[in-house]
């Protein structure tokens, strides 16, 4: 039978079953305590399971780099700790910032691209990139920028002299939000044109709509990333103006698409993607974590995962890392106060 | 007969003993997910990408769609019988759900959800197999313009959500408006009401509205009612038998939305939340007795029941035939495509017809399943009404709490949550309705947006509204939805003083 006390009992189960789910992926969140818990030597290891923060919701490419990286790390045993991914959004990633600046000490870590420049930039962050310690960067993907098949454009340069011309006449969709990533790469590039960049019509489409408007001819430009574009161009439904890659890619059908330096313009531009820790992070594990970082990107594991993502290798070390940064924000800075949109 | 082989051929790499167990294991973990106030598929699927690496890219997808319709097939339980919607496409179940579930009919109001899902799932995947590749186009022909038209009718419909006052469903629906503009500004970046707090950057989850606005509240006036009973006919579950002349009033709606829903979900943005809110307003317009809408009407929770997860199925076309994922739950799906090594894309049906034929067949498999898993479980979940009170809602609190700290892990979205369970019973105690908030707030982020994208396209020239036909005769349609109601009542005024009510004829 099935009575009132056995029904009671099974919704407990099922409510300690969602709780201790919630709870591991928090675990590491309860017992954190601020400061400087790792022991001041060379050989400094975690003690504890490791917070990896993804300042974005499930599913996006803030959250499949944390899973994908924290899963070959506990695989391959290169960390012997657990790499708990715990999402933070909000705030194109300000959320989670806060978080990890909050929290400290030397087992939290996130990660990052170019946003953690432009969303400072764009006065929706207090914390920027100078808030925090660079750990390594891990791979790069590069923009590409695609019209529709029948669209008379067909190479950048058709593009950049009728956008000379009449810059209202053109309109460009990227799926973020002005001033952020896929807006500025294409501002970046076509100003390296020659382009009068501020009267360029930008349309967002957050929803992730850009590529349907594309086809469905209500656009004329998509400034996208280039895995977005390399499968809809190999049905030949669009075509690729131009990457931003600094060299030409190797690869079936990538290998068709020509960069902007081979086009005559001299702008590059990477989507780079790489790891993080809070300010106050120790030396010594910020060693430990790139070497742990490096070992992993040389695994087969890695490498497969990789290759399937479409991502490419782009290790850069804690130091070349904020060398880096240093350069990319400067650059963004001086973009974006000519484009207005610096706050 | 080329569907019929292709269709074989889906049957045959589903019907292995590994990928008729991926179906059900998916299909039960999406219907526990759903039933659960607030986890929805997004989340699941996520956690479970890492997992499905190295699997055979077939059954990935099976299992990770089975968990997709298998939330939305859940996620009416926890509407009907706690007025706490599992899932954001299963708010509007709730409107007539929960009445039926107050007057002791939750096992029958249980029945046809579960009937009314596996038809709106079954007749959407045969339409899904056939107009698939033909759909791609619709797809992508609404542009913002087209967008802006049909969220524009959806919200012509806020007045007839009203059981009372009309002006007080407009005050509602202008609050949910105002919410709706929380947020930094799609078209600018600009913050806008956000007061500095940057957890109000990304504006307000739909479910936390939803979840405040209709569980707490309903939380709220059970605490404060809590002497009497909590339900009229003795708390009785009720039969589950759905008699001949409720099955012919139900195979209407059944029809009609399993098309519209499919429709609505094809279109990338739509989803299956606008489906199921646009097939309960459509359903009332048509309806000969809109005034028993809201208290109980099976037809009220038929249409939105058959059309959420027809747009399910729906929501596969963008994603299997062009690769463009249409919401967030198929944003997702495609990130686990990658991980199993499949690129998606137009060219999927050439590249990877194991894939593209064996999720379609396995989707007529998963429904049967569900339909088989819940309707023997039903007079088993409407136990859950046999809980005292006091308990019950307190779980309800706690399920409301879990649900929302667990998309976002943030406790501020908690308190927003207890506000507007606040504002909910407040609401209530004023007689404001609720639904046109709730559908105001779904339709207005929406529309807005697609009026500046529209904009912005043209140079501000509003010529562009009535450059497309589909656009155009949106507007139309809004129009007569606007107008039609108060020429009625013109109409219906004459007559009575004619004495004759020759209206009804």
């Amino acid at each position: 039978m099935f009575n009132k006390r056995s029904l009671l009992f099974s919704l407990v189960l099922v409510i300690a079953l969602v709780l201790s789910a919630c709870g591991s992926n928090q675990s590491s969140g309860n017992s954190g305590n601020n400061g400087n818990d790792g022991q001041a030597t060379d050989d400094w290891k975690p003690e504890k399971p490791i917070e990896v923060i993804a300042p974005a919701g499930a599913g996006g490419g803030w959250d499949t780099t944390a899973r994908t990286v924290s899963k070959v790390m506990e695989q391959t045993n290169i960390i012997d700790k657990r790499l708990a991914v715990v999402n933070k959004p909000g705030g194109g990633g300000a959320v989670g910032w806060a978080y990890v600046d909050k929290k400290g000490g030397n087992h939290t870590l996130f990660v990052t691209s170019p946003p953690i420049l432009f969303v400072p930039l764009n006065g929706q962050s207090d914390l920027g990139h100078n808030d925090f310690t660079p750990i390594a960067g891990v791979i790069a993907d590069y923009a590409a920028f695609v019209v529709s098949a029948d669209s008379p454009y067909n190479n950048m340069n058709d593009l950049i002299e009728a956008l000379k011309e009449d810059p209202q006449s053109i309109s460009v969709v990227g799926d973020s939000a002005p001033g952020s990533m896929d807006h500025m790469q294409f501002v970046k590039a076509v100003k390296a044109g020659g382009v009068d960049v501020k009267r360029l019509k930008y349309v967002s489409a957050q929803d992730g709509s850009g590529m349907s408007m594309l086809l469905g001819g209500k656009v004329d430009v998509y400034s996208t990333g280039l895995a977005e574009a390399t499968e809809q161009a190999r049905a030949g439904k669009v075509k690729v103006l131009a990457i931003t890659a600094p060299e030409p890619l190797e690869g079936e059908t990538v290998s068709e698409f020509k960069t902007l330096k081979e086009q005559g313009i001299d702008d590059q531009f990477v989507v780079w993607r790489g790891f993080m820790g809070p300010k106050d992070m120790d030396p010594e594990a910020v060693a430990y974590y790139e070497n742990a970082i490096k070992e992993m990107m040389e695994t087969d594991e890695w490498k497969e995962q990789r290759d399937n993502f479409g991502w490419n290798d782009n290790y850069m070390s804690s130091e070349e890392f904020k060398k880096f940064l240093d350069e990319e924000y400067k650059t963004m800075e001086e973009l974006m106060n000519e484009v207005g949109l610096k706050k | 007969m080329e569907t019929l082989n292709n269709m074989l051929y889906g049957f045959q790499v589903v019907l292995t003993f590994q990928n008729i167990l991926f179906v059900f294991i998916g299909v039960l973990a999406g219907t526990l997910i759903g039933m659960l106030p607030g986890l929805g598929p997004i989340s699941a699927i996520a956690i479970m990408i890492p997992l499905s690496y190295g699997m055979d890219p077939a059954s990935a997808l099976i299992l990770m769609a089975g968990v997709y319709y298998g939330a939305v097939f859940g996620g009416s339980t926890s509407s009907i019988l706690l007025n706490a919607p599992g899932i954001s496409g299963t708010v509007a179940t709730s409107f007539d759900g929960y009445p039926l579930a107050k007057q002791g009919k939750a096992g029958k109001a249980l029945a046809i959800a579960a009937i009314c899902s596996f038809a709106g799932g079954t007749i959407s995947v045969v339409a899904l197999m056939l107009v698939a590749p033909i759909m791609a186009d619709f797809a992508v022909s609404f542009g913002p313009t087209e967008y802006f038209a049909l969220m524009l009718l959806g919200l012509t419909a806020i007045a007839s959500l009203s059981e009372g006052s009309t002006t007080k469903a407009l005050i509602s629906a202008t609050f949910g408006l105002i919410i709706a503009t929380i947020g930094i500004d799609q078209q600018t970046g600009t913050q806008r009401f956000t007061f500095g707090n940057p957890n109000l950057l990304e504006g307000i989850d739909f479910l936390i509205i939803a979840l405040g606005l209709f569980a707490l509240a309903e939380v709220c006036s059970l605490i404060l009612t809590r002497k009497k009973k909590m339900f009229e006919g003795d708390q009785s579950v009720g039969s589950l038998k759905i008699t001949r002349s409720e099955a012919k009033e139900i195979s209407g709606p059944i029809a009609r939305h399993s098309v519209l829903g499919f429709i609505l979900g094809v279109l990338p943005g739509a989803g299956a939340t606008i489906a199921s809110f646009m097939s309960y307003l459509s359903e009332k317009k048509i309806s000969k007795d809109p005034s028993s809408f809201g208290k109980g009407n099976i037809k009220g929770l038929a249409a939105p029941e058959t059309s959420n997860n027809a747009a399910t199925s729906g929501a596969f076309v963008p994603l299997l035939t062009l690769g463009i994922p249409g919401s967030g739950t198929t944003a997702v799906l495609l990130g686990a495509l990658l991980v199993v090594g499949v690129q998606p894309g137009p060219l999927m049906l050439t590249d990877h017809p194991d894939v593209f034929w064996g999720v379609i067949a396995s989707m007529y498999l998963g429904n049967v399943f569900l339909l088989i898993l819940n309707l023997p479980l039903i007079p088993f979940i409407a136990k859950i009404l046999y809980i005292p009170k006091a308990l019950l809602i307190s779980l309800v609190i706690v399920f409301c709490m879990i649900g929302v700290y667990g998309v976002s892990f943030s406790t501020f979205d908690l308190y927003l949550l207890l506000g507007f369970g606040v504002l909910g019973y407040l609401m209530r105690m004023f007689s404001f309705p609720a639904a046109p908030l709730i559908l105001a707030f779904i339709l207005g982020g929406m529309m807005e947006q697609s009026f500046r994208q529209a904009l912005t396209i043209s140079n501000g020239n509003y010529g562009v509204f009535s450059e497309s036909p589909v656009t155009v005769s949106l507007l139309v349609i809004s129009l007569f939805s606007l107008t039609f109601p108060i020429l009625k009542g013109k109409l219906s005024k004459k007559g009575n003083l004619n004495n004759n009510n020759d209206l009804s004829a």
